[in-house]
Protein backbone atom coordinates (compact mmCIF):
# COMPACT_ATOMS: atom_id res chain seq x y z
CA UNK A 1 0.00 0.00 0.00
CA UNK A 2 1.21 3.49 -0.77
CA UNK A 3 2.45 5.58 2.11
CA UNK A 4 0.83 8.92 2.79
CA UNK A 5 1.06 11.85 5.18
CA UNK A 6 -1.93 12.72 7.31
CA UNK A 7 -2.18 15.72 9.60
CA UNK A 8 -3.49 15.46 13.15
CA UNK A 9 -4.14 18.88 14.62
CA UNK A 10 -3.98 21.73 15.34
CA UNK A 11 -7.64 21.03 16.18
CA UNK A 12 -7.71 17.40 17.25
CA UNK A 13 -8.66 15.72 20.55
CA UNK A 14 -5.32 13.90 20.62
CA UNK A 15 -3.25 17.07 20.78
CA UNK A 16 -4.43 18.41 24.18
CA UNK A 17 -3.77 21.88 22.83
CA UNK A 18 -2.76 23.56 19.61
CA UNK A 19 -0.06 21.77 17.70
CA UNK A 20 0.20 19.57 14.68
CA UNK A 21 1.39 16.02 14.44
CA UNK A 22 2.09 15.01 10.87
CA UNK A 23 2.00 11.26 10.54
CA UNK A 24 3.21 9.16 7.63
CA UNK A 25 1.16 5.99 7.49
CA UNK A 26 1.47 2.73 5.66
CA UNK A 27 -2.01 1.31 6.01
CA UNK A 28 -2.61 1.44 9.75
CA UNK A 29 1.06 1.55 10.72
CA UNK A 30 2.90 4.76 11.55
CA UNK A 31 6.15 4.93 9.59
CA UNK A 32 7.28 8.50 10.26
CA UNK A 33 6.15 11.51 12.24
CA UNK A 34 6.89 15.19 12.50
CA UNK A 35 5.81 17.59 15.24
CA UNK A 36 4.98 21.19 14.45
CA UNK A 37 4.83 23.57 17.41
CA UNK A 38 4.57 27.31 17.89
CA UNK A 39 0.86 27.96 17.39
CA UNK A 40 0.54 29.85 20.68
CA UNK A 41 4.02 31.34 20.95
CA UNK A 42 3.58 34.51 22.98
CA UNK A 43 7.17 35.67 23.28
CA UNK A 44 7.23 35.46 27.07
CA UNK A 45 11.03 35.62 27.13
CA UNK A 46 11.02 38.90 25.22
CA UNK A 47 8.20 40.40 27.30
CA UNK A 48 10.01 39.49 30.53
CA UNK A 49 12.99 41.60 29.48
CA UNK A 50 10.88 44.71 29.96
CA UNK A 51 9.28 43.75 33.27
CA UNK A 52 10.77 43.90 36.75
CA UNK A 53 11.30 40.79 38.81
CA UNK A 54 7.92 40.84 40.54
CA UNK A 55 6.02 41.62 37.36
CA UNK A 56 7.43 38.56 35.64
CA UNK A 57 5.67 36.14 38.02
CA UNK A 58 2.19 36.45 36.41
CA UNK A 59 3.66 35.71 32.98
CA UNK A 60 5.25 32.56 34.37
CA UNK A 61 1.89 31.54 35.86
CA UNK A 62 0.46 31.72 32.38
CA UNK A 63 3.13 29.50 30.89
CA UNK A 64 1.00 26.53 31.86
CA UNK A 65 -2.54 27.09 33.00
CA UNK A 66 -2.80 23.55 34.37
CA UNK A 67 0.19 23.96 36.63
CA UNK A 68 0.60 27.68 37.25
CA UNK A 69 1.89 27.43 40.81
CA UNK A 70 4.87 25.22 39.99
CA UNK A 71 5.91 27.42 37.07
CA UNK A 72 5.78 30.56 39.17
CA UNK A 73 7.92 28.82 41.77
CA UNK A 74 10.43 27.68 39.16
CA UNK A 75 10.86 31.29 38.07
CA UNK A 76 10.98 32.73 41.56
CA UNK A 77 13.76 30.33 42.55
CA UNK A 78 15.92 31.57 39.70
CA UNK A 79 15.13 35.18 40.66
CA UNK A 80 16.17 34.45 44.24
CA UNK A 81 19.40 32.94 42.98
CA UNK A 82 20.05 36.08 40.95
CA UNK A 83 19.06 38.58 43.65
CA UNK A 84 20.52 36.63 46.59
CA UNK A 85 17.30 36.44 48.58
CA UNK A 86 16.76 34.24 51.63
CA UNK A 87 13.40 32.56 52.15
CA UNK A 88 12.01 32.06 55.68
CA UNK A 89 11.33 28.45 56.59
CA UNK A 90 7.61 28.94 57.04
CA UNK A 91 7.41 30.37 53.55
CA UNK A 92 9.30 27.33 52.23
CA UNK A 93 6.70 25.04 53.81
CA UNK A 94 3.85 27.07 52.38
CA UNK A 95 5.48 26.97 48.95
CA UNK A 96 5.94 23.21 49.20
CA UNK A 97 2.29 22.73 50.08
CA UNK A 98 1.11 25.06 47.34
CA UNK A 99 3.24 23.26 44.76
CA UNK A 100 2.08 19.82 45.85
CA UNK A 101 -1.60 20.82 45.83
CA UNK A 102 -0.96 22.11 42.32
CA UNK A 103 0.67 18.82 41.40
CA UNK A 104 -2.47 16.98 42.52
CA UNK A 105 -4.65 19.33 40.50
CA UNK A 106 -2.40 18.99 37.44
CA UNK A 107 -2.23 15.19 37.56
CA UNK A 108 -6.01 15.10 37.96
CA UNK A 109 -6.38 17.25 34.87
CA UNK A 110 -4.05 14.85 33.07
CA UNK A 111 -6.02 11.80 34.18
CA UNK A 112 -9.27 13.51 33.31
CA UNK A 113 -8.05 14.35 29.81
CA UNK A 114 -6.41 10.95 29.34
CA UNK A 115 -9.65 9.06 30.10
CA UNK A 116 -11.55 10.35 27.04
CA UNK A 117 -8.46 9.64 24.90
CA UNK A 118 -8.81 5.98 25.82
CA UNK A 119 -12.59 5.95 25.67
CA UNK A 120 -13.49 6.40 29.31
CA UNK A 121 -15.58 9.56 29.37
CA UNK A 122 -16.74 9.17 32.97
CA UNK A 123 -13.23 9.74 34.24
CA UNK A 124 -13.20 13.33 33.01
CA UNK A 125 -16.13 14.38 35.19
CA UNK A 126 -14.82 12.54 38.21
CA UNK A 127 -11.33 13.99 37.98
CA UNK A 128 -12.57 17.52 37.41
CA UNK A 129 -14.80 17.17 40.46
CA UNK A 130 -11.75 16.34 42.59
CA UNK A 131 -9.55 18.90 40.91
CA UNK A 132 -12.04 21.57 41.90
CA UNK A 133 -11.41 20.77 45.59
CA UNK A 134 -7.74 21.55 45.16
CA UNK A 135 -8.30 24.60 43.00
CA UNK A 136 -10.46 25.95 45.82
CA UNK A 137 -7.53 25.54 48.19
CA UNK A 138 -5.20 27.36 45.81
CA UNK A 139 -7.78 30.07 45.29
CA UNK A 140 -7.70 30.77 49.01
CA UNK A 141 -3.95 31.33 48.73
CA UNK A 142 -3.64 33.31 45.52
CA UNK A 143 -7.07 34.83 45.10
CA UNK A 144 -7.93 33.40 41.70
CA UNK A 145 -8.78 30.00 40.40
CA UNK A 146 -6.08 29.36 37.83
CA UNK A 147 -3.34 31.99 37.92
CA UNK A 148 -2.28 32.69 41.45
CA UNK A 149 0.68 35.10 41.28
CA UNK A 150 1.46 33.74 44.73
CA UNK A 151 5.23 33.46 45.32
CA UNK A 152 7.36 36.56 45.76
CA UNK A 153 11.10 37.01 45.61
CA UNK A 154 12.08 36.12 49.18
CA UNK A 155 8.82 34.55 50.33
CA UNK A 156 5.12 34.36 49.60
CA UNK A 157 2.40 36.95 49.05
CA UNK A 158 0.31 36.07 52.09
CA UNK A 159 -0.03 33.43 54.77
CA UNK A 160 -2.32 30.41 54.60
CA UNK A 161 -5.76 31.48 55.84
CA UNK A 162 -7.17 30.30 59.19
CA UNK A 163 -8.76 26.89 58.71
CA UNK A 164 -6.94 26.22 55.42
CA UNK A 165 -4.94 23.43 57.05
CA UNK A 166 -8.08 21.66 58.26
CA UNK A 167 -9.73 21.93 54.88
CA UNK A 168 -6.57 20.65 53.22
CA UNK A 169 -6.40 17.68 55.59
CA UNK A 170 -10.03 16.75 55.04
CA UNK A 171 -9.73 17.03 51.27
CA UNK A 172 -6.48 15.11 51.05
CA UNK A 173 -7.85 12.29 53.19
CA UNK A 174 -10.98 12.12 51.07
CA UNK A 175 -8.86 12.15 47.94
CA UNK A 176 -6.58 9.35 49.11
CA UNK A 177 -9.61 7.07 49.08
CA UNK A 178 -10.64 8.39 45.69
CA UNK A 179 -7.26 7.40 44.20
CA UNK A 180 -7.97 3.81 45.24
CA UNK A 181 -11.41 4.11 43.71
CA UNK A 182 -9.99 5.29 40.39
CA UNK A 183 -7.42 2.55 40.34
CA UNK A 184 -10.07 -0.07 40.97
CA UNK A 185 -12.15 1.39 38.20
CA UNK A 186 -9.33 1.59 35.69
CA UNK A 187 -7.22 -1.45 36.45
CA UNK A 188 -10.20 -3.74 35.99
CA UNK A 189 -11.33 -2.10 32.77
CA UNK A 190 -10.38 -4.31 29.84
CA UNK A 191 -10.45 -1.39 27.40
CA UNK A 192 -8.08 0.61 29.58
CA UNK A 193 -5.59 -2.26 29.83
CA UNK A 194 -5.76 -3.30 26.19
CA UNK A 195 -5.17 0.22 24.95
CA UNK A 196 -2.34 1.08 27.35
CA UNK A 197 -0.34 -2.09 27.83
CA UNK A 198 2.34 -2.90 25.31
CA UNK A 199 2.33 0.42 23.44
CA UNK A 200 4.62 3.42 23.58
CA UNK A 201 7.75 1.82 25.01
CA UNK A 202 10.50 4.23 26.09
CA UNK A 203 13.64 3.30 28.02
CA UNK A 204 15.24 5.42 30.71
CA UNK A 205 18.53 6.10 28.92
CA UNK A 206 16.82 7.00 25.66
CA UNK A 207 14.55 9.39 27.45
CA UNK A 208 17.20 11.22 29.46
CA UNK A 209 19.39 11.56 26.38
CA UNK A 210 16.43 13.09 24.57
CA UNK A 211 15.80 15.42 27.51
CA UNK A 212 12.63 13.76 28.79
CA UNK A 213 12.33 14.07 32.55
CA UNK A 214 9.85 13.87 35.40
CA UNK A 215 7.21 11.16 35.82
CA UNK A 216 7.89 9.83 32.32
CA UNK A 217 11.40 8.78 33.24
CA UNK A 218 10.41 7.52 36.68
CA UNK A 219 7.98 5.19 34.93
CA UNK A 220 11.01 3.58 33.27
CA UNK A 221 12.36 2.34 36.59
CA UNK A 222 14.67 5.04 37.98
CA UNK A 223 13.63 7.25 40.86
CA UNK A 224 15.40 10.39 39.61
CA UNK A 225 13.48 13.42 40.78
CA UNK A 226 14.79 16.99 40.92
CA UNK A 227 13.22 17.31 44.35
CA UNK A 228 16.09 15.22 45.71
CA UNK A 229 18.79 15.26 43.02
CA UNK A 230 18.90 19.06 42.97
CA UNK A 231 17.37 19.64 46.39
CA UNK A 232 15.42 22.82 47.03
CA UNK A 233 12.79 23.98 49.49
CA UNK A 234 12.18 21.61 52.44
CA UNK A 235 11.62 18.35 50.59
CA UNK A 236 14.36 16.78 52.70
CA UNK A 237 12.34 17.43 55.86
CA UNK A 238 8.98 15.99 54.92
CA UNK A 239 7.92 12.40 54.56
CA UNK A 240 7.84 11.17 50.95
CA UNK A 241 9.48 8.89 48.43
CA UNK A 242 9.85 9.58 44.73
CA UNK A 243 7.22 7.63 42.82
CA UNK A 244 8.81 4.96 40.61
CA UNK A 245 7.40 2.14 38.55
CA UNK A 246 8.85 -1.17 37.36
CA UNK A 247 8.72 -1.13 33.56
CA UNK A 248 6.95 -4.14 32.12
CA UNK A 249 9.46 -4.85 29.38
CA UNK A 250 13.13 -4.64 28.51
CA UNK A 251 11.96 -2.08 25.94
CA UNK A 252 11.15 0.30 28.80
CA UNK A 253 8.00 1.81 30.19
CA UNK A 254 4.72 1.56 28.32
CA UNK A 255 1.69 3.82 28.61
CA UNK A 256 0.35 1.78 31.49
CA UNK A 257 3.53 2.32 33.53
CA UNK A 258 3.30 6.05 32.99
CA UNK A 259 -0.28 6.01 34.18
CA UNK A 260 0.74 3.98 37.26
CA UNK A 261 3.59 6.29 38.20
CA UNK A 262 1.37 9.37 38.15
CA UNK A 263 -1.17 7.67 40.38
CA UNK A 264 1.62 6.84 42.82
CA UNK A 265 2.93 10.38 42.59
CA UNK A 266 -0.47 11.69 43.66
CA UNK A 267 -0.33 9.42 46.72
CA UNK A 268 3.13 10.74 47.57
CA UNK A 269 1.91 14.34 47.24
CA UNK A 270 -0.90 13.56 49.68
CA UNK A 271 1.59 12.03 52.09
CA UNK A 272 3.83 15.07 51.80
CA UNK A 273 0.96 17.49 52.38
CA UNK A 274 -0.28 15.72 55.51
CA UNK A 275 3.24 15.69 56.92
CA UNK A 276 4.05 19.30 56.01
CA UNK A 277 0.90 20.59 57.66
CA UNK A 278 2.08 19.09 60.98
CA UNK A 279 5.65 20.34 60.66
CA UNK A 280 5.14 23.90 59.47
CA UNK A 281 7.03 26.34 61.72
CA UNK A 282 4.70 28.71 63.54
CA UNK A 283 1.79 26.29 63.36
CA UNK A 284 -0.74 25.66 60.62
CA UNK A 285 -3.52 27.56 62.34
CA UNK A 286 -1.65 30.80 62.91
CA UNK A 287 -2.10 33.62 60.45
CA UNK A 288 0.69 36.11 59.97
CA UNK A 289 0.02 39.42 58.30
CA UNK A 290 1.37 39.89 54.76
CA UNK A 291 4.94 41.10 54.89
CA UNK A 292 5.67 39.44 58.23
CA UNK A 293 9.23 38.21 58.56
CA UNK A 294 7.91 34.65 58.89
CA UNK A 295 6.60 34.94 55.33
CA UNK A 296 8.95 37.13 53.36
CA UNK A 297 12.36 38.74 53.65
CA UNK A 298 13.56 41.89 52.03
CA UNK A 299 15.27 41.29 48.73
CA UNK A 300 17.07 43.65 46.38
CA UNK A 301 15.12 44.69 43.30
CA UNK A 302 18.09 45.30 41.03
CA UNK A 303 20.56 42.73 39.83
CA UNK A 304 24.17 43.62 39.04
CA UNK A 305 25.49 43.25 35.53
CA UNK A 306 26.97 39.85 34.83
CA UNK A 307 25.10 38.13 37.66
CA UNK A 308 23.22 34.98 36.72
CA UNK A 309 20.46 32.97 38.34
CA UNK A 310 19.53 29.41 37.51
CA UNK A 311 16.89 27.11 38.93
CA UNK A 312 16.08 23.44 38.51
CA UNK A 313 12.53 22.68 39.53
CA UNK A 314 10.44 19.53 39.37
CA UNK A 315 7.31 20.70 37.65
CA UNK A 316 4.40 18.35 37.18
CA UNK A 317 5.52 17.32 33.68
CA UNK A 318 9.24 17.19 34.22
CA UNK A 319 12.15 19.37 35.14
CA UNK A 320 11.84 23.01 34.24
CA UNK A 321 14.75 25.43 34.29
CA UNK A 322 14.95 29.19 34.35
CA UNK A 323 18.10 31.08 33.52
CA UNK A 324 18.23 34.81 34.29
CA UNK A 325 20.88 37.41 33.62
CA UNK A 326 21.09 40.62 35.63
CA UNK A 327 21.26 43.85 33.71
CA UNK A 328 23.12 46.35 35.87
CA UNK A 329 22.20 50.01 36.15
CA UNK A 330 21.18 50.68 32.58
CA UNK A 331 18.47 48.02 32.72
CA UNK A 332 16.85 49.39 35.88
CA UNK A 333 14.90 46.73 37.73
CA UNK A 334 14.61 44.50 34.67
CA UNK A 335 16.64 41.41 33.88
CA UNK A 336 18.81 41.44 30.78
CA UNK A 337 17.72 38.03 29.59
CA UNK A 338 15.19 35.44 30.76
CA UNK A 339 15.42 31.97 29.33
CA UNK A 340 12.91 29.22 29.99
CA UNK A 341 13.34 25.50 29.60
CA UNK A 342 10.05 23.76 29.20
CA UNK A 343 10.09 19.97 29.67
CA UNK A 344 7.27 19.45 27.19
CA UNK A 345 8.98 21.39 24.40
CA UNK A 346 11.65 18.68 24.38
CA UNK A 347 9.30 15.79 25.13
CA UNK A 348 6.77 16.27 22.34
CA UNK A 349 9.28 15.82 19.46
CA UNK A 350 10.66 12.76 21.28
CA UNK A 351 7.21 11.24 21.78
CA UNK A 352 6.38 11.85 18.13
CA UNK A 353 9.35 9.67 17.19
CA UNK A 354 8.45 6.89 19.67
CA UNK A 355 5.15 6.39 17.86
CA UNK A 356 6.87 4.99 14.80
CA UNK A 357 5.93 1.35 14.37
CA UNK A 358 2.68 1.50 16.29
CA UNK A 359 -0.82 1.77 14.87
CA UNK A 360 -2.61 5.03 14.20
CA UNK A 361 -5.13 4.14 16.89
CA UNK A 362 -2.32 4.03 19.48
CA UNK A 363 -1.34 7.66 18.90
CA UNK A 364 -3.78 9.21 21.42
CA UNK A 365 -2.76 6.69 24.07
CA UNK A 366 0.96 7.29 23.59
CA UNK A 367 0.68 11.06 23.35
CA UNK A 368 -1.71 11.35 26.28
CA UNK A 369 0.42 9.17 28.54
CA UNK A 370 3.27 11.71 28.31
CA UNK A 371 0.98 14.50 29.54
CA UNK A 372 1.48 17.21 26.91
CA UNK A 373 0.78 20.85 27.74
CA UNK A 374 1.09 23.34 24.92
CA UNK A 375 1.07 26.52 26.98
CA UNK A 376 4.51 25.79 28.36
CA UNK A 377 5.73 24.23 25.11
CA UNK A 378 5.23 27.33 23.00
CA UNK A 379 5.93 29.95 25.68
CA UNK B 1 12.01 11.67 55.46
CA UNK B 2 12.62 12.39 51.84
CA UNK B 3 15.92 11.30 50.41
CA UNK B 4 18.32 14.07 49.43
CA UNK B 5 21.84 14.95 48.36
CA UNK B 6 24.01 16.33 51.14
CA UNK B 7 26.19 19.38 50.86
CA UNK B 8 29.33 17.27 51.29
CA UNK B 9 28.40 15.02 48.40
CA UNK B 10 27.64 18.03 46.22
CA UNK B 11 30.90 19.72 47.10
CA UNK B 12 32.87 16.51 46.51
CA UNK B 13 31.27 15.97 43.10
CA UNK B 14 31.82 19.57 42.02
CA UNK B 15 35.49 19.42 43.00
CA UNK B 16 36.05 16.07 41.34
CA UNK B 17 34.44 17.23 38.10
CA UNK B 18 36.33 20.54 38.12
CA UNK B 19 39.67 18.79 38.74
CA UNK B 20 39.00 16.30 35.99
CA UNK B 21 38.19 19.09 33.55
CA UNK B 22 41.14 21.23 34.59
CA UNK B 23 43.55 18.31 34.21
CA UNK B 24 42.27 17.57 30.72
CA UNK B 25 41.93 21.14 29.45
CA UNK B 26 44.39 23.19 31.50
CA UNK B 27 46.69 23.79 28.50
CA UNK B 28 43.85 24.84 26.22
CA UNK B 29 42.96 28.01 28.11
CA UNK B 30 39.53 26.86 29.21
CA UNK B 31 38.28 28.34 32.47
CA UNK B 32 36.76 25.90 34.94
CA UNK B 33 35.22 27.33 38.11
CA UNK B 34 33.17 26.02 40.99
CA UNK B 35 30.32 28.42 41.73
CA UNK B 36 27.76 28.21 44.51
CA UNK B 37 24.15 29.24 44.03
CA UNK B 38 23.14 32.38 45.94
CA UNK B 39 19.88 31.10 47.34
CA UNK B 40 18.17 27.94 48.50
CA UNK B 41 20.59 25.23 49.58
CA UNK B 42 23.55 27.10 48.05
CA UNK B 43 24.70 24.03 46.19
CA UNK B 44 27.75 24.19 43.97
CA UNK B 45 27.95 23.67 40.24
CA UNK B 46 30.70 23.69 37.64
CA UNK B 47 31.01 26.59 35.24
CA UNK B 48 33.08 26.18 32.09
CA UNK B 49 34.02 29.09 29.83
CA UNK B 50 35.39 28.07 26.47
CA UNK B 51 35.66 29.20 22.88
CA UNK B 52 33.52 27.82 20.04
CA UNK B 53 36.53 25.92 18.66
CA UNK B 54 36.99 24.09 21.95
CA UNK B 55 33.32 23.37 22.56
CA UNK B 56 33.05 20.02 20.75
CA UNK B 57 36.03 18.61 22.67
CA UNK B 58 34.59 19.81 25.97
CA UNK B 59 31.18 18.39 25.14
CA UNK B 60 32.58 14.98 24.23
CA UNK B 61 34.59 14.94 27.44
CA UNK B 62 31.52 15.86 29.49
CA UNK B 63 29.46 13.14 27.92
CA UNK B 64 31.99 10.30 27.79
CA UNK B 65 34.17 10.92 30.86
CA UNK B 66 31.91 12.75 33.30
CA UNK B 67 28.65 11.02 32.46
CA UNK B 68 26.64 14.16 31.69
CA UNK B 69 23.47 12.70 30.26
CA UNK B 70 20.96 15.54 30.13
CA UNK B 71 21.21 18.70 28.05
CA UNK B 72 18.71 20.89 29.85
CA UNK B 73 18.72 24.14 27.94
CA UNK B 74 20.55 26.27 25.41
CA UNK B 75 20.39 30.03 25.79
CA UNK B 76 21.64 32.61 23.35
CA UNK B 77 22.14 36.21 24.41
CA UNK B 78 22.83 39.23 22.23
CA UNK B 79 25.12 42.02 23.51
CA UNK B 80 25.05 44.80 20.91
CA UNK B 81 26.50 47.48 23.22
CA UNK B 82 30.05 46.97 22.06
CA UNK B 83 33.02 45.36 23.72
CA UNK B 84 34.62 42.16 22.54
CA UNK B 85 31.65 39.99 23.44
CA UNK B 86 28.84 40.27 20.95
CA UNK B 87 26.99 37.07 21.70
CA UNK B 88 26.99 34.42 24.35
CA UNK B 89 25.69 30.87 24.18
CA UNK B 90 25.02 29.16 27.51
CA UNK B 91 24.50 25.42 27.73
CA UNK B 92 23.05 24.04 30.95
CA UNK B 93 23.57 20.35 31.55
CA UNK B 94 22.80 17.87 34.28
CA UNK B 95 24.30 14.59 35.32
CA UNK B 96 21.77 12.25 36.86
CA UNK B 97 22.18 8.59 37.86
CA UNK B 98 19.94 7.10 35.20
CA UNK B 99 20.49 3.68 33.64
CA UNK B 100 18.23 1.23 31.88
CA UNK B 101 16.67 -1.49 34.00
CA UNK B 102 15.60 -5.05 33.34
CA UNK B 103 11.92 -5.75 32.96
CA UNK B 104 10.02 -5.83 36.26
CA UNK B 105 12.88 -4.27 38.21
CA UNK B 106 13.64 -0.76 39.32
CA UNK B 107 16.46 1.29 40.75
CA UNK B 108 15.63 3.14 43.93
CA UNK B 109 18.57 5.42 44.67
CA UNK B 110 19.03 6.69 48.16
CA UNK B 111 20.54 10.13 47.65
CA UNK B 112 22.81 10.00 50.68
CA UNK B 113 24.56 6.81 49.58
CA UNK B 114 25.43 7.88 46.03
CA UNK B 115 29.14 8.07 45.28
CA UNK B 116 31.54 9.27 42.60
CA UNK B 117 30.05 9.97 39.19
CA UNK B 118 26.59 8.93 40.35
CA UNK B 119 26.20 12.11 42.39
CA UNK B 120 23.97 14.54 40.47
CA UNK B 121 25.84 17.59 39.22
CA UNK B 122 25.00 20.69 37.29
CA UNK B 123 27.19 22.10 34.52
CA UNK B 124 27.03 25.53 32.97
CA UNK B 125 29.01 26.18 29.81
CA UNK B 126 29.48 29.71 28.51
CA UNK B 127 30.69 30.17 24.96
CA UNK B 128 31.55 33.77 24.14
CA UNK B 129 31.35 34.92 20.55
CA UNK B 130 32.75 38.10 18.98
CA UNK B 131 30.39 40.81 17.69
CA UNK B 132 29.16 40.33 14.17
CA UNK B 133 26.18 39.38 12.09
CA UNK B 134 26.78 35.66 11.95
CA UNK B 135 27.39 34.14 15.39
CA UNK B 136 28.06 30.41 15.15
CA UNK B 137 28.93 27.54 17.47
CA UNK B 138 29.31 23.85 16.69
CA UNK B 139 26.21 21.80 17.33
CA UNK B 140 26.10 18.96 19.87
CA UNK B 141 22.93 17.49 18.47
CA UNK B 142 24.66 14.17 17.81
CA UNK B 143 25.81 13.83 21.43
CA UNK B 144 22.55 14.67 23.18
CA UNK B 145 19.30 14.26 21.31
CA UNK B 146 17.86 16.72 23.83
CA UNK B 147 20.10 19.46 22.40
CA UNK B 148 18.35 19.13 19.03
CA UNK B 149 15.21 21.14 19.67
CA UNK B 150 16.94 23.43 22.16
CA UNK B 151 19.35 24.48 19.42
CA UNK B 152 16.51 24.85 16.92
CA UNK B 153 14.79 27.18 19.36
CA UNK B 154 17.95 29.20 20.00
CA UNK B 155 18.52 29.68 16.28
CA UNK B 156 14.86 30.55 15.75
CA UNK B 157 14.64 33.15 18.52
CA UNK B 158 18.20 34.48 18.84
CA UNK B 159 19.80 33.71 15.50
CA UNK B 160 22.80 31.70 16.68
CA UNK B 161 23.94 29.40 13.90
CA UNK B 162 24.66 25.83 15.01
CA UNK B 163 27.24 24.38 12.63
CA UNK B 164 26.53 20.78 11.73
CA UNK B 165 22.96 20.83 12.99
CA UNK B 166 20.79 18.71 10.74
CA UNK B 167 17.26 19.71 9.82
CA UNK B 168 17.38 23.23 11.25
CA UNK B 169 14.02 24.97 10.92
CA UNK B 170 11.72 27.43 12.64
CA UNK B 171 10.00 25.95 15.69
CA UNK B 172 8.25 28.77 17.55
CA UNK B 173 8.09 31.54 14.97
CA UNK B 174 5.94 31.01 11.87
CA UNK B 175 7.64 28.93 9.21
CA UNK B 176 7.39 31.79 6.72
CA UNK B 177 9.11 34.35 8.97
CA UNK B 178 11.55 36.53 7.00
CA UNK B 179 15.08 35.20 6.72
CA UNK B 180 17.22 36.83 9.38
CA UNK B 181 14.33 37.69 11.69
CA UNK B 182 15.19 36.51 15.19
CA UNK B 183 13.05 38.36 17.74
CA UNK B 184 15.29 38.04 20.79
CA UNK B 185 18.03 40.06 19.15
CA UNK B 186 18.29 43.47 20.75
CA UNK B 187 17.51 45.58 17.70
CA UNK B 188 13.93 44.32 17.88
CA UNK B 189 12.18 46.47 20.45
CA UNK B 190 9.15 45.28 22.29
CA UNK B 191 6.34 47.46 20.95
CA UNK B 192 8.31 50.29 19.41
CA UNK B 193 9.97 51.86 22.40
CA UNK B 194 12.70 50.50 24.53
CA UNK B 195 11.87 48.91 27.83
CA UNK B 196 12.19 51.96 30.07
CA UNK B 197 9.77 54.16 28.12
CA UNK B 198 7.22 51.41 28.01
CA UNK B 199 7.64 50.94 31.69
CA UNK B 200 6.72 54.55 32.40
CA UNK B 201 3.79 54.55 30.00
CA UNK B 202 2.46 51.04 29.70
CA UNK B 203 -0.94 52.05 28.32
CA UNK B 204 0.45 54.42 25.73
CA UNK B 205 -1.40 57.52 27.04
CA UNK B 206 1.64 59.71 26.48
CA UNK B 207 1.79 59.08 22.77
CA UNK B 208 2.98 61.82 20.53
CA UNK B 209 1.25 62.89 17.29
CA UNK B 210 4.07 61.35 15.33
CA UNK B 211 3.12 57.98 16.78
CA UNK B 212 -0.41 58.03 15.35
CA UNK B 213 -1.25 54.86 13.52
CA UNK B 214 1.66 52.92 14.90
CA UNK B 215 0.98 49.79 16.87
CA UNK B 216 1.45 50.15 20.60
Amino acid sequence: MAEMWITMGPQHPMTHGLWTLRVKVDGETVTDTEAELGYIHRGVEKICESRDFTQITPYCDRLCYVSAMTWAHAYIMAAEDLLEAEVPERAEYIRLMAAEVQRLASHLMWLGAFGPDIGNLTLMTWCLRDREMFLDLLQELGGSRMHYNYPRVGGVKRDIPIGWANRLKAKVKLFENRINEYEMLLDESTIWLVRLQGVGYATAEDQINAGVTGPNIRAAGVNTDARWTNPYSVYDQVDWEPAVEKPTSIKGADCYDRYRVRMEEMRQSCRMLLDAIDKIPGGANTHYQPGDEMLITKAPTRAPEGATGFSTYECTRGVSNFYLQGGGDNRGKNPYRVSIRSPMFITIPYVAKTMIGYKVADIPAIMGSFDPCIGETDR
Amino acid sequence: MGTTITKEQNSYAANAAAQNLSARFSDAGITVEIIAHNAGKRFEFVRIICSPEQWRAVAKHLKNELGVNHCAMVTGTHYPEGGDRGWEVAYHMHRWPITDVEAHTMIVHSGESLEGDDIPMEFEIFINLPPGDSPAVPSVQDLWVGADWNEKETWDLVGIDFEGHENMHRVLNPHDSPVGFHPLQRQHKIRYHDFNEMYDDPQGFGRKPVDEGRVK
